[in-house]
């Protein structure tokens, strides 16, 4: 319980604090909540139970349990959204915005809904926790966004909007048959696969447009780049791992019967969204919407993981997703510095920082190989595996979805070299100060860390898999 | 020492340096960092020696499972054997005298410790790739080195005037690398599909013990990706053209990476894939054509270039070229062999143009070079040596490495023969141009640069002496048995031992008469050649002309058969016209416009239903009104 009422608590305090507290405050609630997560997991390390964190065992009479409690999956999302925030503190630590009790009260309004999200095991919840992060993510990119933002934005909510009123009716669609809301009754409903195809369409409907997958992405790029940083890590970092989350716990438990007809469609609209974004973000000119398509292309990998859904794929997948975050966070703070320091994120504009700016010449770079997945980083293994895995369900879906890493290699490195080589073309360029480079060196050692010892993720991650795996066969031979 | 300990530690030093020096080196003297580099090479070279004489038979040295998964594990272990110990040697050995070369040559530059620990990690991934005992090692050694090697072409990143060029080389070596890595990723899963295992040791046991052989198709498939996935890395046909722009990186780099080293990764993967490769004589067909085509493309290519430098890359390209005919047809230890003595005399001539260029003020055009003979003589000799070597002069290191691959030839197929001595002939042409240019006739270049010429310090001489030994008496390593049965194919017979799979080829023996007659055109065919190129350049004194008068087929291999200008229009410009087009129709116009007309009816209907709530409230009770009356009309229809 503690790993929801702790952010919530923050963001309630936050609102009383005075301005010159918040930053430190910030810090010491994010680490707070991410070494509680930490305790939840070495208590919890191989087992594949499920630990309840809520649960009044009481029904209403519209079907809702209140039913809280996490498994591997869900922990494992935790860990992530936990050693996210505390990044996203520190990237953030000198800039005003990290002063703003506004702010500060969103983000931990943010953590809470995440975990809300994650350990939610009714569906009724994990709707409202859904929606709920939308209101955070919002109104920091209405309160610090660029200025071109509110049409955007209103794109950006309806877009959403209408992915979460599909998923709704889907649920509601479901209970009507069931006897509660509760992750466990939603999973018994037995379906015909025509109703099925359905449910599972509204669910993904919602999860594609937050993910985004092609071609239901058009609202990224431009949120994305009218966000102020911290909200585009957010939104990319954690926001989506929701959608992928959700994808794996509900919306494949709940209507397995669609699986067939389904798969095809999303694993292909998956794989446009790869390649084509791929190549769109070679020829953009803005850093950040280059990083904003490199994104839909990396988690169209992941999501096409997930719908092949073998153990194999599905635990790549959570690796994939880890490293997704922590490299998201790493480009759009690199991004982020360029824009704050030189004011522009227009590649032709920049030039020679490497030569003025050592230190974030090297850390830049060391992201971006971890982005284009070199060996010794995360992305190798998870991109490997992801790929192996459409590779074997379908040959030529592999082969294509593999130029991503052709692709990803042109535009990471056009961005890089455009930025960093050539001859300067600016004065100076103010070099890392100390919190960047802290967040730089974590997400650097984590990447090695993961890249080098893969199967601590998988052995954390494995079994609950495997449990619901194993759910999801049952439910679809009880059909036959 | 075990083995294991001995192996452990020829990975490790190179790491240990790499971090020492990537950590602490900006704040050490530049003596110490070069000094901290070149020993661990050294004592990783000790160290392969020590491997190497007492290697008995193969061994797996396991550290731990990388991914441990129900359907299959990727083990994070090393396999000793004859290949990877040689190419240990091969690695560490010229690595370590390229190392020590380099302490002179960067000494002015300011990334120097940059430098070195780039220098460092790339041996260490080489080792990797070298030593690992599954693909999946290979793999991480292959894509480690990919990007060594992106570092290291543009390492002078921010020079004002070149530093923009340099680092597109680099980019455009990484992508083309990266092509050719998709397909020995796809070669990998294939092998995952169809055996369950990425274990040289398991799949040697499957297909040379238990004799499983799957479909002609099937092993097609595995080793065509494979040979793509080589193609990347080893510079051929289609994709060899990052090669030449690979030069922009500093010359030690150009010596170690792009002749001695990485870009034989490619042939080492053929050869320790060698047992997939017999079972597919399509690939190895293709391979044959398409090395025979890339050493002729070169070999003409080179004929007309005038940097120092960009001549020695498409004779690498060349060579490597002559390497895959010979793995086309089988002969496996002969590729290595000639992978051997080329790491020897193209490191050696790689360095020495190294040396010609610092002599030079940083000038590498060899039009303004000429009769640099007496200002840096150990230069010109050892540059000698190296170009006699690669031309095949009797009875040093080349000569021999090449008539073992001409043997192979002649007993496959004469055609085959004949256009591989062409080739041979051709590499003679233009190294003695290059040679009699740079080394004889009067100095071209401006006085300033006169004034300077110097011959290099002994740290960057020393190494060029070494190997100019080694370019001289490689030969030995692997004579033909025309020399005595007890002395001759010594390396064929050690790579045979322990490598699995090599002892299952045939080896191919000519007899007696035909080793002389081979000796004998190849001898007479490079005489020729020095002849010719003597009385062009050194007697007639013709200097190579400006570009722009050049025609005919000058042109065309001046200009690199254009093939830049080709692969830029046929695969560059399209896929960035989609990226174009893409965005401006289909994201903007088209998707967000739908969205819009979408967002717009909401509001529209919302206009519509606004009107009604107009806050007035006689209109209210004019509704109202009308409600009420409607009401009542609809009851008393009903009714």
């Amino acid at each position: 319980m503690e790993l929801l009422i702790i952010p919530l608590v923050f963001a309630l305090i936050a609102c009383f604090l005075p301005k010159q507290s918040l930053k430190y405050v910030s810090i010491a609630g994010a680490v707070t909540s991410l070494v509680v997560a930490l305790v939840h997991t070495l208590a919890y390390c191989g087992s594949s139970h499920y630990v309840s964190i809520f649960d009044p065992n009481h029904v209403t009479t519209f079907g809702l349990t209140f039913k809280m409690g996490y498994d591997g999956m869900s922990l494992f999302m935790v860990i992530l959204t936990n050693t996210i925030i505390p990044l996203i503190v520190l990237s953030n630590f000198k800039s005003e915005i990290a002063s703003n009790k506004k702010f500060v009260s969103m983000l931990f309004l943010m953590q809470f809904a995440l975990i809300g999200v994650f350990t939610s095991m009714d569906g009724m919840m994990f709707y409202i926790f859904w929606e709920i992060t939308l209101i955070p993510v919002f109104l920091i990119a209405l309160w610090f966004g660029a200025e071109e933002r509110k049409k955007i934005l209103t794109k950006f909510f309806i877009y959403t909007f209408v992915g979460s009123l599909a998923m709704l009716l889907s649920l509601i669609a479901l209970k009507s048959t069931a006897s509660s809301f509760s992750h466990a009754d939603l999973v018994a409903v037995q379906l015909t696969s025509q109703t099925a195809f359905w449910i599972m369409g509204g669910f993904f409907l919602a999860f594609a447009i937050k993910t985004p997958i092609f071609p239901f992405h058009t609202w990224q790029p431009d949120t994305y780049t009218v966000s102020p940083m911290v909200g585009t890590m957010l939104l990319s970092a954690l926001m989506l791992k929701m959608a992928l989350y959700g994808m794996v716990r509900w919306m494949i438990p709940l209507a397995p019967e669609a699986m067939e007809s389904m798969v095809p469609i999303v694993v292909i609209l998956s794989l446009i969204g790869i390649v084509y974004t791929a190549i769109l973000a070679i020829k953009q000119a803005d850093i950040k919407r280059i990083f904003a398509f490199a994104s839909i292309s990396h988690v169209g990998l992941i999501a096409a993981g997930i719908m092949v859904f073998t153990k194999d794929s599905v635990s790549a997948s959570f690796l994939q997703m880890f490293n997704h975050s922590l490299v998201a966070v790493g480009l759009f703070l690199c991004a982020g510095i360029l824009e704050q320091r030189l004011k522009t994120r227009n590649l032709y504009e920049l030039g020679g920082i490497a030569k003025l700016a050592p230190k974030f010449g090297f850390w830049f770079a060391v992201i971006g190989f971890a982005s284009v997945s070199v060996p010794f980083s995360s992305g190798f293994i998870g991109e490997f595996l992801l790929l192996k895995e459409l590779y074997q369900y379908e040959w030529i879906i592999g082969v294509l979805a593999g130029t991503t890493l052709v692709f990803g290699a042109v535009y990471t490195l056009r961005a890089y070299q455009l930025s960093m080589f050539g001859a300067p073309k600016h004065e100076s360029f103010i070099d890392l100060t100390w919190n960047e480079w802290i967040v730089f060196f974590v997400i650097g050692m984590l990447v090695l860390a993961i890249g080098l010892f893969p199967q601590v993720i998988f052995d954390f991650v494995g079994p609950s898999i495997d449990k619901l795996m194993e759910s999801v066969e049952l439910s679809k031979n009880i059909v036959e | 020492m075990t083995i294991e300990t001995i192996i452990l530690s020829i990975l490790a030093l190179p790491l240990l340096g790499a971090l020492i020096n990537g950590i602490f080196g900006k704040n050490l003297p530049k003596k110490i960092v070069g000094t901290i580099a070149t020993v661990v090479m050294f004592a990783s070279f000790g160290l392969a020696i020590t491997a190497f004489s007492s290697l008995h038979e193969m061994k797996i040295v396991h550290l731990y499972q990388f991914i441990n998964f129900e359907s299959f594990h990727l083990n994070f272990s090393l396999q000793v054997d004859a290949l990877s110990i040689w190419m240990t040697l091969i690695v560490t050995g010229v690595g370590s005298l390229i190392h020590l070369f380099s302490m002179g040559y960067m000494s002015h530059d300011k990334g120097y410790y940059k430098f070195f620990t780039y220098l460092n990690i790339f041996i260490f991934s080489m080792l990797i790739l070298i030593l690992g005992s599954n693909y999946f090692m290979l793999f991480f050694g292959w894509e480690g080195v990919g990007i060594c090697s992106y570092l290291l072409i543009g390492f002078h990143f921010s020079d004002e005037k070149k530093g923009l060029l340099n680092s597109v080389a680099a980019r455009k070596a990484f992508i083309m690398n990266r092509i050719g890595d998709l397909g020995l990723l796809i070669g990998l899963f294939l092998i995952l599909a169809q055996f369950g295992t990425l274990e040289y040791r398991e799949l040697a046991q499957m297909i040379l013990v238990e004799g499983i052989n799957p479909t002609t198709w099937m092993m097609f498939g595995i080793t065509f990706c494979l040979f793509i996935g080589a193609t990347g890395k080893s510079a051929q046909i289609p994709l060899f053209t990052w090669l030449p722009d690979a030069m922009a990186g500093p010359t030690p780099v150009s010596a170690l990476i792009h002749a001695a080293t990485m870009v034989t990764a490619g042939i080492f993967l053929v050869v320790r894939s060698n047992f997939l490769f017999e079972l597919a004589p399509m690939t190895q067909d293709i391979m044959l054509y398409v090395g025979l085509a890339t050493s002729l493309v070169a070999a003409f290519i080179a004929m007309r270039q005038n940097d120092i430098k960009k001549v020695l890359a498409y004779s690498t390209v060349s060579q490597l070229g002559f390497i895959f005919v010979s793995l086309g047809m089988g002969g496996y230890t002969a590729a290595i062999f000639h992978v051997t003595t080329h790491a020897f005399f193209k490191a050696l001539l790689f360095l020495g143009s190294g040396s010609v260029i610092h002599a030079m003020s940083d000038e590498q055009d060899i039009r303004q070079m000429g009769g640099l003979k007496k200002y840096i003589p150990i230069t010109h000799i050892t540059f000698l040596i190296g170009t006699l070597a690669i031309a095949g002069f009797p009875f040093l290191s080349g000569f021999f490495s090449k008539d073992e691959i001409l043997a192979h030839a002649l007993h496959h197929n004469i055609i085959i023969y004949i256009s591989l001595a062409f080739s041979a002939l051709l590499t003679a042409i233009y190294m003695f141009r290059l040679y009699f240019v740079v080394f004889y006739g009067k100095f071209r270049g401006s006085d300033e640069v006169k004034h300077h010429l110097h011959e290099s310090p002994l740290n960057m001489t020393l190494p060029l002496m070494v190997l100019a030994v080694l370019s001289v008496i490689g030969g030995v390593l692997n004579i033909p048995s025309l020399f005595g049965e007890g002395i001759s194919h010594w390396m064929s017979h050690f790579l045979e031992h322990t490598t699995l799979g090599l002892s299952a080829v045939d080896p191919v023996h000519l007899s007696n008469g035909q080793t002389i007659m081979l000796m004998t055109s190849a001898s007479i065919l490079t005489i020729i050649a020095l002849v010719v190129s003597y009385f062009i350049y050194v007697k007639k004194e013709s200097v190579p002309v400006s570009d722009d008068k050049i025609t005919g087929w000058v042109k065309l291999s001046a200009n690199k058969l254009y093939l830049d200008e080709i692969y830029n229009f046929l695969f560059v410009k399209p896929i960035e016209l989609i990226s174009t087009f893409g965005h401006r129709f289909f994201e903007v116009a088209f998707l967000n416009k739908s969205i819009y007309g979408f967002a717009n009816l909401v509001g529209k209907s919302g206009e519509i239903v606004r009107k009604w709530q107009s806050g007035i409230v006689s209109s209210y009770i004019l509704w109202m009104v009308f409600g009420i009356v409607g009401l009542v009309l609809y009851i008393i229809i009903k009714k």
